[in-house]
């Protein structure tokens, strides 16, 4: 390593450290100050170091609502993505593999999909006709009607990479379309399901608007909903509101180091071909 | 225990409604500011202590603009709770009340409540559908005691007093006014609080502002509140971090004294008896002054309301609830969750005598003969979605004071299209 290489390396350790980890000790400090010292919202060591107490406060909060949320959350996100991951793969494979004079129509709704803007009053009286508002499943499937268009794209252009020879040698063993699909297909779009895994995972768990709307009711909380416990338009209490969003970011902090080194080679992996 | 009469009244009302089915639960969707939940659960408490047979499910939204979009998503789908709270004034109005809201005339407690609220939950009907739910707040300034002690300064009563004293405080090496644009709605206070000395030059000012007579840019009065934005900037009466600073750092700097005036709503002293509880006393307040002594007095913002969606499932018992929020039982309830802050408009609510000292700057106003006018958007139904955006531009001196007034009525001219008003 010459003596130029090792100091670009430094300055970039130092830039990303300025960066990623200079916000996260932010909160982290101010989650642990007291009341008066966290209302200054300075980036200054706390004279007080109330960790315990603060965490206790935050998760008895009325009544414990922020482990229902946690709850809930977990609930609609690793159901919407499932359902995101299984429904985006079949309909990006059967897009990509079987053209049809409907593929132009099929893809301009999945265009729309990802462009239109939804409306919320009227997707509430539809779910209130099938009985769903005001329920986890129909915020599950909000997520899933929501994300679909980009898992089916994602999916499209990657499935374009895995080569037709390989279903036709699995149909020539003997395999039917669906066993194709769940056997050969779904194992090789690993590194692309990893990406969507993470990103729709993050999404959904951090969403906030939709809950609000689609999700009324005490008990249907989620966890974003739980930051205005500690925070409305005319006071704050900041401990109290960055120690809820330090809880709150420990879940997708896991998904992401968890998923990390897959992340990057999905990303690219569905990106060059169409 | 005061509590008993009322309570047999309201057993009596019960029964005479035909309500004596057991197990009523009354679903309640309130805004998070902690008075409001202090106060909501301090009244469903001793309601249900009084009606075992009701029980309470309370929920929480936000407030801002998430908050207005989410009442009216749900008044529009008819997933209300049985009791909400939300804005009087012309927030009000914006939610069709003839429409989507119950008919609360009838209530026993009305007869209680001063005439002044009841005109700000009417709808173009004239039925009355709302009883008030918290204090009313007045909109001035606030100043630091010390300071003025120790600069020998007085309460000033016109515009140019206090802008001598802000001269001698700048002198004395403090910030004289404190401005937080880093919450844009606070930059709106010079002008709206003005309106009482508007009020006093242009006394048909609301009316004819109301039918396209009267604007900002062409009545000088009322050019004023923009004047003063520009005034206090140009002569660099404000604090250096002005464009970034927030509401909290507002009152944080008065109650300190690192500021002596900080122009604000008189909720804001909630703030500080949340962060700096020490200092509570070293502030003070007093109404925005005008350019004529003789004519001093409070702009006026109405309490928020406690309302009953029209399609409510429970519509009697949420009737017979709001009833007793607007008594002086449930008045007094709310003063004793959250101290007082400011005067319930319930006849024979009285408040405490050790209130915080710049409530008790602020009462001499109420007791004085039209010593208090309501705010604008309580007389008006128009007010301009950008004002918080102009008064920023104002008071940054990116805009001047005339510019800013035009710009504000052409702002106004949109919503009152919106709301088919006459003669625009």
């Amino acid at each position: 390593m010459t003596r130029r290489q090792y100091w670009t390396g430094i300055i970039a350790t130092v830039v990303a450290l300025v960066i990623f980890v200079v916000p996260f000790v932010f909160i982290a400090f101010t989650a642990v100050k007291d009341k008066a010292q966290a209302s200054h919202l300075d980036f200054t060591w706390p004279l007080q170091f109330l960790f315990w107490q603060n965490l206790v406060d935050v998760v008895t909060t009325r009544n414990y609502m922020l482990l229902l949320a946690y709850f809930n959350s977990s609930i609609i996100t690793v159901g919407a993505v499932a359902m995101l991951i299984l429904f985006g793969a079949m309909v990006g494979y059967v897009l990509q593999r079987r053209q049809s004079r409907w593929n132009q129509v099929i893809f301009g709704c999945v265009l729309a999909g990802l462009i239109i803007p939804p409306a919320v009053v009227p997707t509430i009286w539809v779910m209130q006709g099938l009985g769903l508002f005001k329920t986890i499943w129909g915020m599950v499937l909000i997520q899933v009607a929501y994300g679909l268009a980009f898992s089916v794209l994602l999916y499209r252009s990657f499935i374009a990479t895995i080569p037709r020879d390989l279903d036709e040698a699995a149909r020539i063993d003997g395999a039917k379309p669906l066993q194709i699909f769940l056997r050969v297909i779904l194992p090789l779009l690993k590194p692309v399901t990893v990406t969507l895994i993470v990103v729709q995972s993050i999404a959904i768990f951090n969403d906030f608007t939709n809950p609000l709307y689609y999700l009324p009711g005490k008990e249907n909380v989620t966890v974003q909903l739980t930051l205005f416990n500690f925070q409305s338009q005319f006071s704050t209490q900041f401990n109290l509101l960055f120690m809820n969003i330090l809880l709150v970011t420990i879940p997708p902090l896991i998904v992401f180091i968890f998923f990390n080194r897959q992340i990057v080679a999905g990303m690219t992996a569905g990106a060059v071909k169409g | 225990m005061k509590l008993i009469p009322s309570a047999a009244l309201f057993s009596a009302f019960v029964m005479v409604s035909g309500l004596a089915q057991a197990d009523t639960v009354l679903s309640v969707l309130i805004d998070n500011n902690p008075e409001t939940i202090a106060s909501m659960n301090a009244l469903t408490k001793a309601y249900t202590a009084a009606h075992p047979d009701v029980t309470f499910d309370i929920e929480q939204r936000p407030g801002g603009a998430d908050g207005d979009n989410l009442i009216k998503t749900r008044l529009a789908t008819g997933e209300m709770a049985d009791v909400f709270d939300y804005n009087s004034g012309s927030l009000f109005q914006a939610l069709k009340p003839t429409d989507t809201l119950a008919d609360l005339s009838g209530l026993a407690s009305q007869a209680g409540i001063l005439d002044s609220f009841k005109t700000v939950v009417t709808g173009t009907d004239g039925v009355v559908r709302g009883v008030p739910f918290g204090a009313a707040m007045g909109g001035g300034i606030y100043y630091n005691k010390k300071i003025y002690a120790d600069l020998g300064l007085k309460v000033p009563t016109t515009w140019a007093e206090f802008m001598a004293n802000n001269e001698k405080i700048k002198a004395a090496g403090k910030v004289p006014v404190a401005q937080t644009y880093g919450d844009t709605w606070s930059s709106q206070l010079f002008v709206l609080s003005d309106f009482y000395n508007v009020a006093q030059v242009v006394p048909g000012f609301a009316a004819d502002y109301t039918g396209n007579k009267a604007k900002y840019a062409t009545t000088p009065a009322a050019m004023a509140g923009f004047q003063h934005l520009e005034d206090v900037f140009k002569a660099g009466y404000l604090n250096p971090d002005f464009g970034a600073a927030k509401f909290d750092d507002g009152m944080k700097m008065v109650a300190t004294g690192e500021a002596a005036h900080y122009p604000m709503l008189t909720f804001g002293i909630g703030s500080v008896k949340q962060n700096e509880p020490d200092n509570l006393n070293d502030v003070g307040f007093f109404a925005q002054p005008g350019d004529d002594a003789a004519h001093n007095g409070l702009t006026v913002w109405m309490p928020a309301a406690l309302y009953v969606p029209a399609k409510s499932a429970n519509l009697d018992a949420a009737k017979a609830f709001v009833d007793f929020a607007g008594s002086v039982d449930g008045c007094n309830l709310m003063i004793g969750a959250n101290g007082a802050t400011g005067p319930y408009l319930i006849k024979g609510c009285e408040l405490p005598k050790d209130v915080p000292a710049s409530v008790a700057d602020m009462l001499p106003y109420f007791q004085k003969d039209g010593g208090t006018v309501p705010a604008l958007e309580f007389l008006s139904p128009i007010k301009g979605p950008n004002l918080e955006q102009i008064t920023v531009a104002v008071g940054s001196g990116i805009t001047s004071a005339a510019d800013g007034a035009k710009q504000y009525d052409q702002d106004v001219e949109k919503q009152a299209k919106q709301l088919g008003l006459p003669n625009w």
